[in-house]
């Protein structure tokens, strides 16, 4: 798919999703938003392979921000991995789907909500894939407040152990977490010197950039290291009422102006 | 021979013919486990002393249809990783099983850091999973040939120490129960429930109280054994006798279960105090300092 459909359908998954939203009335648009371009890249720019047949992906995504799993739904719908009902259910009647994303939905690698475990968990799945031989890539999605957790930097010192470049990390750093800037609530700078200090190659990206974001994907596509990419996002993208604004990692009641309003951002 | 190396053991048999079965350390040794290294290195992965991310890791391994086997002291495996061992096995109902060394006061000397009073209620509150606390090796051997068979999430709990065969011993069908029953039963008689190392003070008591006493040995506290409930109705008075805190030891396994099936006898629980041990002068002074001495069991005997 070419970049400029990518970019379009961004666009687009965060109009629909935002317009469940405002049926769900809860949720976190905010982190939604700031990995849509990273989401839809991997899958739509054919990163994650998708064995048609199947009606599977033969590549396996995690995100561990599991608040933002809701993110892939539209995915997985356009490839006919979560059926059109359940999409079209969600926020109005009985559906598969959570604001959580787990296991029993089509096409969710692994139940999260809790931070700091999946890229331990992708560091088990890129190893048993290694050592059968089995050519399939794991790509993990965390949030920069998951660096916050120890486990993160234990699952980091292992994956590094192995090798395992079959493992690609992206860290969504939109430098919010729930009480305000990383800066001022506890530092996590300089994070590439930290990450990279493990011996990872680390890759600073421009996250709602589609060519950056495929840019470092074919640069380590053939990669012998474990690789880290570093994308600086924007908290609530696309929405000038989000973006930014640290109490929009929730959702928050909208007058009929804010909603016009935000309609109109996401069509831009 | 200590049952970490009976239970390991049985996991190198399996791996002879069975290459989805891993074993994850996280620093944690045994001699066993040294031959596991050797013969089957692609099926050990060290961890690290991180036992947090070893349940991720076994999470991956998991999800990808393996057997998988998280090995550790049991105050950090239980403890330190209890919300992994929630999020993973637990929420994903995987194939794990927590294989936990020193419970109890196990590691006396070593003080309150390395001692794993806490973690039986910790993990009997993890929903899903199966808890087994073997007194001897043969229970232990049996354990592991399950768990290798049918594996699932689940929570073995192992003795520091060597331990003394169960006389007579553990039937294919008391396996299958969950329980072993010593002495015969009698509705005047005083039920002593116990498991792990402390049953062994509870067997000799018994032996010496037998016309007022029979003594059950619980090696599989969850699911809790149906037919040991309906033993149960035939008794008036029981002592649960557990080397943990007291709260949430075996003892409010056995009220629960009772409760649940609208029975109640006389209960007695003798725990550990709450306190945390600092003392040294080993295991059997800690637990006769703490209330856990034979004298204190005899007492609830002949108090109940």
């Amino acid at each position: 798919m070419k970049k400029n459909d990518l970019k379009e359908l961004s666009k687009k998954y965060r109009k629909e999703i935002f317009e469940k939203f405002l049926l769900i009335k809860q949720g976190h648009p905010g982190s939604i938003f700031s990995m849509m371009e990273i989401a839809v890249t991997l899958f739509h720019g054919g990163y994650v392979r998708f064995d048609e047949k199947k009606k599977k992906f033969i590549d396996k995504v995690l995100i561990s921000k599991g608040h933002a799993t809701s993110t892939l739904y539209p995915i997985l719908r356009d490839f006919g991995v979560i059926k059109k009902l359940e999409w079209e259910n969600w926020g109005k009647s009985q559906t598969k789907l959570r604001i959580f994303g787990n296991i029993s939905i089509p096409g969710i690698d692994i139940t999260s909500g809790s931070l700091g475990h999946c890229i331990g968990s992708g560091a088990g799945m890129a190893l048993f894939y290694k050592k059968e031989k089995i050519d399939k890539k794991v790509f993990v999605i965390i949030s920069e407040g998951e660096l916050y957790e120890g486990s993160t930097w234990e699952a980091l010192l292992f994956a590094k152990h192995h090798n395992l470049n079959n493992l690609v990390i992206f860290i969504d750093i939109n430098e919010l977490i729930i009480l305000g800037n990383t800066k001022e609530c506890l530092k996590l700078d300089p994070i590439d010197k930290k990450i990279s200090g493990l011996g990872i190659d680390c890759h600073n990206i421009d996250g709602h950039s589609i060519e950056s974001i495929t840019k470092s994907l074919d640069k380590i596509s053939n990669s012998d290291n474990l690789n880290c990419i570093l994308a600086k996002t924007i908290k609530g993208k696309g929405s000038s009422i989000m973006e930014n604004k640290k109490n929009w990692h929730y959702w928050n009641p909208m007058s009929d102006e804010q909603i016009k309003k935000t309609r109109n951002d996401l069509d831009q | 021979m200590l049952q970490r190396d009976v239970f390991i053991n049985e996991v190198i048999e399996s791996l002879e013919k069975d290459k989805s079965i891993y074993f994850l350390s996280a620093d944690f040794g045994a001699a066993s486990l040294d031959i596991l290294r050797e013969k089957f290195p692609e099926n050990f992965i060290h961890c690290g002393i991180s036992e947090q991310a070893m349940i991720d890791i076994a999470v991956g391994l998991a999800l990808e249809s393996n057997k998988v086997f998280v090995y550790a002291m049991a105050p950090f495996l239980s403890l330190r990783a209890l919300e992994q061992v929630k999020c993973g096995p637990g929420l994903m109902k995987l194939p794990i099983c927590l294989i936990s060394v020193g419970i109890g006061l196990g590691y006396a000397d070593a003080g309150p850091t390395h001692y794993a009073n806490e973690d039986y209620a910790c993990l009997r509150s993890i929903v899903g999973n199966s808890i087994f606390t073997p007194s001897d090796n043969l229970t232990t051997e049996m354990i592991a040939k399950d768990l290798i068979t049918n594996p699932r999430f689940s929570y073995v709990r192992l003795d520091r120490d060597n331990q003394p065969d169960l006389v007579p011993k553990i039937t294919d069908e008391n396996f299958k129960d969950g329980f072993k029953v010593f002495g015969e039963i009698g509705t005047d008689k005083t039920a002593i429930i116990s498991h792990g190392k402390i049953f062994h003070n509870c067997y000799s008591i018994y032996k010496k109280k037998k016309e007022k006493t029979i003594c059950i040995n619980i090696f599989r506290s969850k699911p809790f054994p149906e037919k040991l409930i309906k033993l149960l109705k035939q008794i008036k008075k029981i002592l649960v006798v557990d080397e943990q805190t007291p709260q949430g030891n075996l003892g409010s396994c056995i009220y629960e279960n009772l409760s649940k099936n609208n029975l109640y006898p006389k209960i007695k629980i003798r725990s550990l105090d709450e306190m945390f041990f600092f003392e040294n002068g080993g295991r059997s002074y800690l637990l006769n300092k703490s209330g856990l001495s034979d004298k204190d069991i005899i007492s609830d005997i002949d108090g109940i």
